[in-house]
Parts: C-alpha cells; structure tokens; sequence
C-alpha cells in the first residue's frame, strides 16, 4: 500500500477491508477485477486496494473460511477465480456490520459528524 | 484467449525482485486481473501502450510481499489449503477440527489411507486372535485352587529312552510321604462297561483315583458330597462313583436323584456320590471316577501304570520339590535295586503337562504372529514415511505460513490417530470373525481352545502397538521435515536429496523381506513335517479298515479272577470274531491289544540258548502284544517268514509267538528265526491281561516258558511317529487274553463292519458295549492333527507376511521411481537405454531382498530351538524348505517390482524433466 493516502483512511481500509469484500460477495460471486472495480467506483475512488493487498486479504478471508473461491471456466470467456461468501462468512458480516454501525454511531456523536 | 502480453512473466518478475515465490494459481489470477484492467482501459478509450502501462501500474504499486502467504489452488492442493486455513487460524488446538480435517486429508489420498488401515488391520486381528488362542490356553489359570501348585509325577528311565512314563504304585506312596508335597493322588484307567436296564450299555472313560483327588484340585461335586472332605485315600468296601455333568445329562436325564443311586460297572455296583460341574474331566477326557478300592502299597515296584497329580506345599519351588523327590528315587533305587536301579522321577507343572505338543506350537505361534505384526508396522511405517516425504512443500507452506509446532504436531497426530482407530476397529472386526472360525476349523482337540473368548487384555495390547506405531512413523519423520524446513523457505522447487530417507526406508523394507523369510522358512518347515509324517511307513495298509474297542468280562466281574475266568474270556473273543467274520460284506476280522503306532508293554525276555544276564537289570526288553488271528490278515500286515496265528493257537495248544523283523534282526540273528523259542516269565501284566501258558499257581512266581516262534512279520510301526521302531513279540490272545481287545473289521463298507459287530454281540454278549468307532485311516489322521493345525496357521500367516514384504517392496520402488523420474530422464536424454534403466530398478530390488533373505536365515537360526520341537524326522536345516520359502519370496519380490520398473522403461524424457 502505497499509495499516498491520508493515515485515518489508510487505517479505516485496513479495518473496513473485510467487510467491504463480504458485502460485495454476499449476493453474487465476483472474482478480484470485479470486487476491485465495485469498491474503487462505489467509494469514488476513495477507497482502493492494490493488487496485492485485495488478493491478500482474499486469501485470507478464504484461509478463515469466510469466502470460497472457485476457478469458474465458461466457453468464449477467460477462467476467473469466483469468490461467493460462505455460511461462515456470512456471520462474520453480520458482525461487522454490527461493529461498523455502532462506531460509525460513536463517531456521529461525539466528532460530529454526519453521515454523508 | 490469445494475449498480447505475458502477464504471467511480468508477475514473475516483480514478485522476484521482492523475493517472493508466488503459486501458479496465483500468478494465473493476478495475469487475468491484469488482463481485466487492459481490456478495460481499452474500453474506455486508451490507445494500446497507455492500457497497458495502467495494468502495468497496477502491478507495479503492489508490494507482493503481503502475497507471501501463498497458497495452493490445485485440486489436491485444496487439502493442503484447508489444513493450511486449520493450522493458520489461531493458536487453539481444536481437536475435532484436527480430526475432521484430518479425516478428509486421508479421503484426499485413498489408496494410501485404505492400505494403511488394512495392514493396521491385518496386524491387529492376527495378534488378537492368536494372543486369544494363547491366552485361554497357555496362560490363563487352570480351573484349579492355586493351579500353580499343581504338578504330575513321571517316572524317567534315561537308560532305556523312557523319558515320560507312568509310576508304580508301590514307589507312588514313598513320594506321597515327601514333606515338600502337601498331597498327592493318583489313579489308574480301567476299562468300565456301564449296564443300565433299559439303556445300551456304553462304555465309560473312567479311572480308580484314591479319595483325595477333588481335594488336591480343590473341586467339589456340583451335586452330592463326592468322596467325603479328607477321607480316606481307598476303601475295600463300598464301591463308590462320582460321574461328569456329562454323562448326568446325556444318560440320566440331569436327574438329581442320580446321589445315592446304584449303577453297575462292569457287573459291579457303585453307589454314586456326586455329579461334577460342568466342563469338568480330569485329568483328560473322564465321566466316572471310582474310588481307590485297594492299597497301592501291595502291588509291584516294577509294574507302571499309575498317574499322579501333587499340591506342592506352600513355598516350595519346583526344583525344591524336584530334588527331594529324586533324592528319594535315588534311595529306593539302591535300596530296591533289582526293580528301580536306573529310574528317577520328573516333576512337570500340572498346565505343561496338559499342553503337551501344544505349549512349543503355541509359542511358535506368538512368535509367526508377532512376526507379522512387526512387518505391518514396519508397512505402515514406510508408508507414513513416503507420505511424510511427499508432504515436505505442505509442511513447509504451513511453517512459512506461521503455524505453530504445536499445531503441527496436533494435525500430524489426528491424522495419525484416524488411520490407527480405523485399522483397530476393522483389526478387531476380524479378530471376532477369525476366532470362532479357528475354533471350529481346528483339526485336534487343543485342551480349552473351546473356552477362547476374546480377550480384552489382547486387543488392548494390538491397539496400543497399532496406535504407537502409527504415531510415531506418522510423526517422527514429518517432525524432521520439520526442522529441516524451518530454516529454509519454499522458494525451492527442488525437492531435498531423498538419499537419507531412501536408506532409512530400504532398511524398513529389507527387514520385512527378513521376517517374512523367517516365516515362510517355518511354513516350509512345517509343511514338509506334515508329508513326512504322512507318509511315513506305517506297515499296515487298511485304511478303511474300522476299529473299536471291545472289552468282555466275566459275571462276577472285578477281583482275583481264575485262569478258568481268563480261558473263558479268551474263548467270548474268539466267539465274537468268529461271527464276525461270517457276516455278510465282511472279509476279514481279528483283534489287537495295542493298534500300529501305539506302545505296547515294555517287559523283559529272554532267548533260550543266549546267556542269561546275571543281574535282573541287564535283561533285554521288548515290546508285547497281544493279537488274535487274523490280525495282520485284516490290516494287510506281510509275514515275511513262517506263518501268522491261527485258530488253533489255543491255550490248549503249544506255546507259540510270532516276532517283527526288527527283533529277528537284532535278537535271533545267525541262526534262521522259526523254531527258536522267546522265554516269558511274565504272568500278569496289570489287572488286564493275564498268561495262561505260565506253569504253577496264579499266586506264585512264574516258572519261565518259552514260546516257539512260528512266525516273522515285516515291522509295523509301534512307536510314535518319529521314534525307532522296537523289537516286538506278538502273542496269541488266547494263550495270553487280555479282557478289552481293539477289534479291527475290514468290509464292503464301515457300516456293515459295524453292523456286523453288532450282530454279532447282540447274540453272543448282550451286555457288551462297543466303544468308539473309527476306521484306521481316522486315527492316523489324528495323529498327525496337531502339526497339520499348526502348518495350516503358520502357511495363512507365511502368505500374509510375503504379501506385506511384496508390498513394502512395491511401495519402495514405487516411490523411488517416482523421485528419480527426473533423473531416469536426464539419463535416458543422455542416451541410456530404456531396458537398463528398467533393468536397475529390478537389480537394486534383488540386492535388497538378498540382503533381507540373508537376515531371515539368521532369524530362523535364532528361533531353532522352538521349532525343532515342534519337527518331525527333520532339521531347521533342510535345504530344501530353506530353498523354497527363498525361492517364492524372490519371486514375489521381483513381481512387486515389476510395475515400478515399467513405469521407469516409460519415463518420456522431455515430460520427466519438466516434472519438479
């Protein structure tokens, strides 16, 4: 990571990393240029991941078995690694979502801040 | 999908400059992100060079660093991945995770997994049932008050080769004085005919035992007093019986009124006293046992047929009671020179005693069963290992991964304890299917085989050497890996030099090819006993030929019985074979006192004209037997010179004999036997059989009489088999009767031999039973039981062992091969030609198994003294036996590593050398 980003948001990604792939693979299976584009369009840019961190942290979640990948093969088209998130996964979003609301209420409170 | 790019390089490259070794899997999904961003930038409208400068970009800002923790994504890497994921997933040790990982780490890998547990498997059933076998007959307790107390009493005279021979009574009550025995009974075997009215008479296995029997034993009668609790030891008066749960039930009905009644043995009656538990027969096979009705003190120190059974006091030892007892021998015989000069006496533990033939066998047993086990777990050893081998990049992934030794070693260990619980489990599966099979399946009756049941003793003993086996090969060399691998990093594609490992397992290997040899070497052995003992020449051809035993009495039964009474018994034989013998489909009949391979009486003879040896000792011995005529006619027996007896040959006719050729050869050479005359001065031998052609009165010493031999017939075995047959002289069972003859009826079928008997009987001695029935070629067949059992069980144990040898033989070549793929084709590059490198493949295999046949010889040297005893007429030496069993090891050997030398002549060099 080295991009020239601000230090909250750099530690905010590295937290928010997980939840935001969960989430993105909780209703279809994606493969990493997917999750990559979706984070980088939905957060304007704000947020986004090299190519070795994305698949890291997918690597990770995968070795935690809260994703599962798969080599997905179909004709005229390039194979892809599908990533679908597990039963497993599933808690762990719900969990984080949990977190992530009460902080982001914390934060709401106390720094005053709006959500945008 | 054509490309315009080599991502795949490009990543390779980068991801070396950070020093990272990144996986296929992962270099082919970042290559297509790559692609996803250029044919996207393309989308958007970038030329060319700027598309791929963005993908560019998009490699370069990654540090691959954080890719470090690769992983594999093959199919069978899918296993590794999900061990990686157990191991790198925090710090517990979740044990049914560990298991259920590890249960599908073995699903990934069948063949291994199913081989594993079935050797497991095969290693704990054999053990388990064997140790079972062993068990119930060799070490359990006897059903006896503190049975080690327990011990029998033989008379040994080592001059003339008797090493196992019943006492005299008279020398019988000098030992029960010995203060080292607390007790001592003893008892002799008459035959009992049991006459109830309204039942067949039956003949009964009985023996004459003084009082103190179930005392000594330490059994009391289930039902009714027995004799009473420290009664006498024999008592003149009131005939007393106490009968097995056997007979109570067979024949009486389990009735309970049975104490008290009468029941008439041998026209005698004998108030029965009680009926013993279940399952008791002592000392063999008995359902009656009489009370002593005489004093052993009056009788003959040169006569023996007592059997005896001791308590040892408290504390005293065996050699303590062994010396005393032969101290004494050694008094009475010089005290008593003429009739025990030469004998001493042997003290043997009452369960040895039992055992007999069983008790080396047996240990020869545990011994081809603990060969076994050793050779599945040096199986399941050399697997584990080449399985540990072939996991050196997976351990080495899940170190570079962070995992804890600790976890490590849990995941190593479930593996582990899933393949042993799995080959326990089946292992006593078939221990249980095993066991009963045995029981039913063996040939003789092994004493208390039919009380086996598995024992949960042995099975936990299988089960612990399965599991320690399984832990220790599964662990040991993946902890090496282990430290080996922690060092270095998995940037090597090279595997490690397999030379280490490669000599460890040929070492594993060598040993099984050692001790299955070792085993086979046995089987041969024991299969070559077996056809020496069947095909030893018995002299007798009459296989078909049926025999029973047949015992007549007078009214008045027991006691002092007259020359008249014997006459009389002599003519009911004759009487009985005479009719016997015009039954139809009958062709020949006659009678023996003792059948071919059975002892007759040892007693002493002399030769009219040879010197008479000047002390009683010095006399020669020879074998008596009694046989009607028709005898050898019946059996098929040759007559080399003379003639055999005949009808005629009564006790009113002149004294004649007949002798076998051995005792023509070594006592009537010179001059032509016929006409010589054999001098006895035998009157009685026992209460059985009774000379009525001795001069003077019944209760004098006999005046010598000589007895012309009228006849020479070719030997016939009468000693056991492997024993030198001994001088005979047969008698004629009318001038010398004997009261229970074996009859022997040859006839169009056995059926009709004993229908005819029958008949016979039921007309001319209604009271008399038949005993058992069997055809010659039956009893022979039992005599050789014991070995064919034991032969039949070391050849199941002999096959199993060169199975697990081919096997380890198979999988080390198997391996090697598969290791040195790369090298075989760098070889066949070079210009090697395909058949030499198959050829090597075979030669490393036949040194390997020379070495381990080498190692087996030695084995078999160490183990001799087993199994000579357990040998017939033939040395742990043979050279053929030897030959055989190395002959089929070799060959099964190099047929295991047939298919392993295939696979090396059909290594394609250019795909071996692309193989890591």
């Amino acid at each position: 990571m080295v991009m020239p980003l601000d230090t909250t948001i750099d530690a905010a990604k590295k937290g928010s990393a997980d939840l935001l792939i969960l989430a993105l693979v909780e209703d279809e299976p994606l493969h990493g240029y997917e999750i990559a584009g979706r984070i980088e369009r939905g957060s304007d840019g704000t947020l986004r991941f090299t190519l070795a961190s994305l698949y890291a942290t997918l690597y990770r979640l995968e070795e935690r078995d809260l994703v599962r990948g798969r080599w997905i093969e179909r004709a005229g088209q390039r194979r892809r690694r599908c990533y679908r998130i597990t039963d497993k996964g599933r808690k762990a979003l719900a969990a984080q979502r949990d977190d992530w609301r009460r902080f982001i209420a914390a934060l709401t409170n106390i720094a005053g801040l709006r959500p945008a | 999908m054509t490309r315009r790019f080599d991502w795949q390089a490009d990543i390779r490259a980068h991801a070396s400059r950070t020093d990272v070794d990144l996986t296929d899997a992962t270099v082919v999904e970042i290559a297509e992100h790559l692609e996803d961003i250029y044919t996207g930038a393309m989308r958007d409208g970038c030329t060319e060079s700027e598309a791929r400068a963005r993908a560019r970009t998009a490699l370069e800002e990654s540090t691959m660093d954080v890719l470090r923790r690769a992983r594999v994504a093959t199919p069978s890497g899918q296993a590794m991945a999900e061990a990686v994921a157990y191991t790198s997933g925090g710090t517990s040790l979740n044990l049914s995770g560990a298991l259920r990982l590890a249960v599908r780490q073995l699903r990934m890998h069948p063949g291994f997994a199913a081989v594993t547990v079935l050797v497991l498997a095969l290693g704990v059933g054999a053990s388990t049932t064997v140790f079972t076998v062993v068990d119930s007959v060799l070490l359990r307790p006897l059903p006896y008050q503190d049975p080690e107390r327990l011990v029998t009493l033989w008379d040994v005279n080592a001059r003339r080769g008797l090493d196992h021979q019943t006492l005299s009574p008279v020398n019988f009550m000098d030992y029960r004085e010995l203060e080292e025995f607390e007790g001592a009974a003893a008892w002799w075997r008459p035959s009992f005919n049991l006459v109830d009215p309204g039942l067949d008479p039956m003949r009964v296995n009985a023996i004459e035992v003084s009082g103190n029997l179930f005392d000594i034993l330490g059994v009391r009668p289930q039902l009714g007093e027995g004799f009473p609790v420290g009664g006498p030891f024999f008592v003149f008066q009131d005939p007393m019986v106490v009968i097995s749960d056997r007979l109570w039930r067979t024949r009486y009905g389990a009735d309970r009124a049975i104490v008290g009644r009468i029941l008439q043995f041998n026209g005698r009656p004998h108030a029965v006293s009680g009926v013993m538990p279940a399952g008791f027969h002592y000392p063999d096979d008995v359902d009656v046992w009489e009370r002593l009705n005489w004093d052993l003190h009056f009788h003959s120190r040169a006569a023996h047929f007592m059997e005896s059974v001791v308590r040892l006091e408290k504390g005293t030892t065996l050699q303590q009671a062994s010396a005393a007892a032969n101290t004494l021998a050694g008094r009475l015989a010089r005290e008593f020179s003429q009739t025990n000069r030469g004998w001493s006496v042997m003290l043997v533990p009452l369960l040895d005693e039992q055992l007999g033939y069983y008790r080396p066998a047996l240990f020869v047993l545990v011994g081809a069963v603990a060969l076994v086990l050793v050779i599945g777990c040096l199986n399941v050893a050399s697997l584990l290992l080449t399985r540990a081998l072939s996991r050196e990049r997976e351990i080495a992934v899940r170190i570079a991964m962070g995992a804890s030794l600790r976890q490590l070693v849990a995941q190593l260990l479930a593996e582990s304890l899933v393949l042993s619980s799995a080959g326990a489990f089946l292992g006593v599966l078939m221990s249980y299917v095993a066991l009963p099979a045995l029981v039913s399946l063996a040939p003789a009756r092994i004493p208390r085989l039919d009380q086996a049941h598995i024992d949960l003793r042995a099975m936990a003993v299988a089960i612990a050497i399965a599991a320690i086996t399984t832990v220790i090969f599964g662990l040991v060399p993946a902890l090496v890996l282990v430290r080996r691998k922690a060092s270095a990093d998995l940037r090597s594609g090279e595997r490690g030099s397999t030379r280490g490992p490669r000599r460890a397992y040929s070492v594993i290997v060598a040993g099984q090819v050692a001790l299955a040899c070792a085993l086979l070497v046995s089987s041969a052995l024991l299969i070559r006993t077996v056809i020496n003992m069947v095909s030893t020449p018995i002299g007798v051809d009459g296989d078909e030929v049926v025999t029973t035993s047949v015992q007549v009495l007078s009214n008045d039964g027991r006691g002092p019985v007259s020359p008249q009474t014997w006459r009389k018994i002599a003519d009911s034989h004759e009487l009985i074979l005479q009719d016997v013998r015009q039954r139809a489909g009958v062709f020949a009949a006659g009678a023996t006192s003792h059948l071919p391979v059975d002892l007759g009486w040892r007693l002493p003879f002399e030769v009219e004209g040879d010197d008479v040896p000047v002390r009683a000792d010095d006399r020669r011995i020879a074998q008596y037997q009694m046989i009607s005529d028709g005898y050898f006619e019946t059996m098929h027996a040759p007559i080399a010179a003379g003639r055999s007896f005949s009808a005629f040959d009564t006790a009113d006719a002149p004294p004649v004999a007949v002798v076998n050729e051995t005792f023509a050869t070594r006592y009537l050479a010179g001059r032509p036997a016929l006409g010589r005359v054999v001098v006895s001065t035998v009157r009685y031998i026992g209460p059985s059989v009774f000379n009525l052609m001795a001069p003077g009165a019944p209760d004098q010493a006999p005046l010598p009489r000589g007895f012309e031999v009228v006849g020479v017939v070719k030997d016939i075995r009468n000693t056991p088999l492997g024993q030198p047959i001994e001088p005979t002289v047969y008698f004629s069972s009318q001038q010398f009767p004997v009261g229970e003859l074996l009859y022997t009826i040859r006839a169009s079928s056995p059926s009709s031999a004993i229908a005819a008997l029958r008949a016979a009987l039921a007309k001319t001695a209604p009271t008399v039973p038949i005993g058992i029935v069997r055809t010659w070629g039956d009893r022979m067949a039992t005599r050789s039981a014991q070995p064919r059992l034991l032969m039949l069980l070391l050849i199941f144990f002999g096959a199993a062992a060169a199975l697990l040898a081919a096997l380890g033989v198979y999988g080390l070549f198997s391996w090697s091969v598969a290791q040195r793929t790369r090298e075989l084709a760098i070889r066949l590059t070079l210009g090697a030609r395909p058949v030499g490198v198959g050829a090597g493949v075979v030669r490393q295999s036949l040194v390997l198994v020379t070495i381990g046949l080498i190692a087996g010889l030695a084995i078999v040297r160490l183990s001799e003294a087993a199994l000579t005893r357990v040998l017939f007429e033939m040395s742990p030496h043979d050279p053929g036996s030897l030959a055989a069993a190395g002959a089929l090891l070799v060959v099964v050997a190099l047929a295991a590593c047939v298919p392993p030398a295939l696979r090396a002549l059909r290594v394609d060099p250019v795909e071996g050398l692309r193989t890591e």
